[in-house]
């Protein structure tokens, strides 16, 4: 069982909170810490790119950087676009060249490792997209499944990542998105605490989507959306009435998602990839990253791989 | 209108290269702490006791550390707040044995502020609830003999002995303020009313005041969210950070679902000729992600954008 | 071949009196540091019902008893409580704020009288081991300092502690008038080695201008108890004779104006060769503990977690091997 832990971070400096990407003492220090409390390896944004560009030369001497202080590789990256009606909707189809062009280039700037998935949140922000109807979500697979076929040369799964405010979340969005896809190439990359939010119990979309799900979120939060925040303009995550923060690391005391559930049917299916600890937004409200992804990991070495074990001893 | 004596009472974290820490941490870091508060416009300043020998460590003497205080605008160091909030062997106002020496305590309080511009010393006058119960008539009339002596050594060196109740000590309900008002004398003992800690207590501050308006010696302006309705006051060791499920009690005036009516007591304190300081207060203002740099100018921007459109006369 | 275990300090958590206070953030302060590898903690005196792992009666009343933060430290897959670290002259009000220095025997039996709780509460939490800070602040003894009396309060709390199972360790820091060679061996001549130990704190000697290496070895049997933090700073200027040294010196209130003395290992600034000390002991028989500690950091959590990367990483590389390795109870 792997742990991979994904980018978000935040640390005190002089000049205030910065991100590991500020410095390379800073990603020293970050990865050092990833290291020492047990993950694995780390997942990272694609945009990173240009950093890594200026600071490392390549994705390749960033990942030697990694590999230097005790982690084993990059596993996963999340392609964070900026949708934009005009020229980057999956659900509008004159905007897919343009999309299709941006993997292209992106999967070739990442050549220099070999990744297991690119994340992608597969839908515009709900408010773009609505109303959200069959024929939106039809011409959005139809996108992810050219993108999937490109991916998939360079030796990369497409795996989609569905945010509680995006236009496929609700369970009938969801299945009729991957109705439409092709499991050889579009998969699905669950994330605990969004499907929690927008009231999709986590446990069961898993099991029903296992043979396509290529990777997992695992994070936690307090609160489903039942005031449709998902519908918030212009932004749900921090701006939404029902919290001002969704996202906590697993084990917190309210959270939602029942991890134990989970992991059994992690087990109970088989996957043996990479399992990812994310913490979106954890320094909200005076928290801090680096004791949350300790508090996971522990979690995780402690409970979850306890009841894995368990598990597989059935 | 436009009132004129503003105080801040001395809660204080900031950031310094030790992570958050109060701003005594060095000299650099209390000026910068004054800088803000004179930016603000506060003109009066209290602390505690125990933190008049770090400032006369830093400045060299109380009095230099008020001229410094002179030199931010401020008329001058104006209160000073004593608390024995945990019962030890040594300082419990419900035991008459310990009262020589907590006594003796305010002597050398009263000694270390002669010649200064306080005017009020402010004393938290019991120990936490759960350390005293049963709280009975008996310990509130033993308190009351400690603080009417005290009061009577403070008042000829001109200062002003007041009572500030915590919702966790051991006189927090109507009836137990009326008992120890009784049983201390008005002229020595006055009343100082927080806010927040009386409405978290379930007594109604605005009523507090009027009833006890001629005793009254000063306030802490603060809010809360929340009322004690699960008996958090006798949680052990400590109710002000540990109660179940509330990390926080207290926020800066104009907290969204803040409980407190401040314009309400705004113009009840204008009809009244209280002439006194008004204190604004925000302690453990850190918790959660909070700053207290910012919750203090938000606090004075609702001063000085609402509390200073008030009017006596309506109520 | 000596076979030390590795503990980590718990009092830089405590950065401002209300922190550190609620236990669902002790628990995730024992999480971090079990997860990070350590399966031990330090605990530090403290007065007041906030610093409610400092004093005996808070923590039995939080957690119901001793059993039950030992239960809970167990549950959180903390192993044992290492230490506690306390200092005779710091005023503590359910001691009615007595001001009391190891240096005047006039004091010594008040002393005797105040670390009796803290003996009682170790036993209690199967813990052998009591740090007592020797002396006040050189700045604050002034220039007379009765290293004999010294001795002879620490020889008479050894004594007790020993009665209970518990062995004393001088913690001789950075701003005491014994922070150098000299001082720590006038003291240690002066202290029956059945009694009294030496706690060695790397970076307090590197602030003395010291090297731990040096007095690691000069003193290796009496070692009884390591602090391994680092400092990227030396007082050249003794400024730890300032009268307010505590916040002149090590506050940046005055000279220097140095703000932050003490870090956590890995970086390039770091004075202390943490690995040379560790093979010190490791060549010794040394078989007590070593203490990392956060103390100073902004980030209590981070520095833990990069502490722990160079031992398993740089300096010693048996300590993920040292860390238990099988489940904690739940």
């Amino acid at each position: 069982m792997k742990w991979s832990y994904m980018d978000h971070w935040r640390s005190p400096s002089p000049n205030g909170p910065i991100d590991q990407w500020q410095t390379y003492d800073s990603m020293d220090r970050f990865l050092k810490q990833v290291a020492a409390v047990g993950y694995d390896a780390i997942d990272t944004f694609d945009h990173r790119y240009f950093t890594i560009i200026d600071q490392y030369g390549s994705v390749a001497n960033y990942q030697e950087f990694v590999q230097e202080r005790g982690l084993e590789r990059i596993v996963n990256t999340f392609h964070a676009a900026a949708y934009d009606q005009r020229n980057y909707a999956p659900h509008i189809a004159s905007t897919h060249d343009n999309i299709l062009e941006d993997f292209r280039v992106t999967m070739d700037r990442w050549s220099g490792i070999q990744l297991d998935n690119i994340i992608v949140m597969p839908a515009t922000l709900y408010y773009d997209m609505e109303p959200v109807t069959e024929d939106k979500i039809k011409t959005t697979a139809e996108l992810w499944n050219k993108v999937g076929a490109i991916t998939l040369d360079a030796g990369v799964k497409l795996t989609c990542h569905h945010e509680f405010f995006c236009g496929i979340q609700s369970k009938e969005e969801l299945d009729t998105f991957y109705a439409y896809t092709d499991p050889a190439l579009v998969n699905l990359f669950v994330d605990t605490a969004q499907h929690c939010i927008a009231s999709v119990d986590p446990v069961e979309f898993y099991e029903k989507y296992a043979d396509r799900v290529t990777g997992f979120h695992f994070k936690d939060t307090r609160h489903q959306d039942l005031v449709g925040d998902y519908r918030r303009r212009p932004d749900a995550e921090l701006m939404g009435t029902t919290t001002p923060r969704w996202f906590h690391e697993m084990g917190d005391e309210g959270g939602l998602v029942d991890f134990e559930a989970f992991m059994r049917a992690v087990v109970r299916n088989g996957y043996d990839g990479w399992l990812s600890v994310e913490h979106d937004k954890a320094n909200k409200l005076g928290g801090d990253h680096a004791e949350s992804t300790a508090i996971a990991r522990w979690y995780a070495k402690n409970v979850l791989e306890k009841v894995a074990r368990e598990e597989a001893a059935k | 209108m436009t009132w004129k004596r503003w105080s801040y009472m001395d809660h204080w974290i900031t950031g310094t290269p030790q992570g958050p820490r109060q701003p005594t941490f060095n000299r650099n870091h209390t000026e910068r702490y004054l800088r803000q508060l004179e930016t603000l416009g506060f003109t009066g300043f209290d602390t505690f006791g125990f933190t008049l020998p770090i400032y006369a460590s830093l400045y060299g003497s109380v009095p230099a550390f008020e001229r410094a205080l002179q030199d931010h605008g401020f008329v001058g160091l104006t209160g000073v707040f004593a608390a024995y909030p945990y019962a030890t062997d040594f300082a419990a106002p419900h035991r008459r044995e310990t009262h020589d020496r907590i006594f003796a305590d305010f002597e050398r309080t009263a000694a270390a502020v002669d010649g200064l511009a306080v005017e009020n010393v402010i004393v938290m006058p019991t120990n936490t609830y759960f350390q005293v119960e049963p709280v009975t008539d008996e310990t509130i009339k033993i308190t009351a003999e400690l603080w009417n002596r005290v009061g009577a050594m403070l008042a000829p060196r001109g200062l002003n002995l007041t009572c500030h109740f915590e919702f966790w000590g051991a006189i927090r309900t109507e009836d137990e303020l009326a008992l120890f008002f009784e049983h201390t004398d008005p002229e020595l003992v006055g009343f100082f009313c927080d806010t927040a800690q009386h409405t978290i207590a379930g007594v109604d501050p605005l009523a507090l005041f009027r009833r006890y308006r001629d005793r009254c010696r000063g306030f802490h302006f603060k809010d809360t969210q929340r009322v004690d309705d699960f008996d958090a006051y006798r949680t052990a060791p400590d109710a002000e950070l540990m109660a179940t499920g509330v990390p926080r009690w207290f926020y800066e005036m104009g907290t969204p679902e803040g409980l407190v009516d401040f314009p309400a007591l705004m113009r009840e304190i204008l009809d009244s000729g209280f002439d006194g300081w008004l204190t604004v207060e925000h302690d453990k203002a850190d918790l959660g992600g909070g700053n207290f740099a910012e919750a203090t100018a938000v606090a004075k921007w609702y001063i000085d954008n609402v509390l200073d459109s008030v009017r006596g006369g309506a109520a | 071949m000596s076979g030390f275990r590795y503990s980590y300090a718990l009092n830089q958590w405590r950065q401002s009196p209300t922190s550190f206070v609620r236990l669902e953030d002790h628990e995730r302060a024992f999480k971090t540091l079990s997860v990070s590898g350590f399966r031990a903690v330090e605990l530090w005196a403290g007065t007041g019902r906030w610093s409610n792992l400092g004093r005996p009666e808070h923590l039995r009343l939080n957690y119901g008893s001793s059993a039950g933060f030992v239960g809970r430290l167990a549950e959180c897959g903390i192993d044992a409580v290492s230490s506690l670290t306390w200092d005779p002259s710091a005023p503590a009000a359910e001691e009615g704020f007595d001001l009391r220095s190891t240096s005047r025997p006039a004091d010594h039996a008040r002393i005797l009288a105040a670390v009796d709780p803290y003996l009682d509460l170790l036993t209690e939490l199967g813990c052998d081991r009591i740090v007592v800070r020797a002396t006040e602040p050189a700045g604050r003894i002034g220039a007379d300092l009765d290293v004999g009396a010294v001795a002879s309060v620490l020889e008479r709390i050894g004594s007790a502690a020993k009665d209970r199972g518990v062995r004393l360790a001088a913690d001789i820091d950075c701003l005491s008038p014994l922070r150098d060679a000299a001082g720590i061996a006038s003291l240690l001549d002066s202290t029956d080695p059945d009694l009294v130990d030496l706690s060695l704190s790397t970076a307090d000697l590197v602030v003395a201008g010291e090297d731990p290496v040096a007095i690691a070895r000069r003193h290796v049997d009496r070692i009884g108890h390591v602090h391994l933090k680092d400092s990227h700073f030396v007082d050249s200027e003794n400024a730890y004779l300032l009268p307010g040294a505590e916040v002149d010196m090590l506050q940046g209130n005055a000279g220097r104006r140095i703000e932050r003395w003490f870090f956590e290992f890995g970086s390039e600034a770091g004075l202390v060769d943490a690995a040379a000390v560790l093979g010190v002991l490791g060549e010794s028989d040394y078989s007590g503990w070593v203490v990392l500690e956060s103390d100073q950091s902004p980030e209590p959590a981070t520095s833990a977690m990069l502490n722990a990367w160079y031992l398993t990483h740089i300096a010693a590389a048996g300590f993920r091997a040292a860390a238990r390795t099988e489940e904690p109870a739940r």
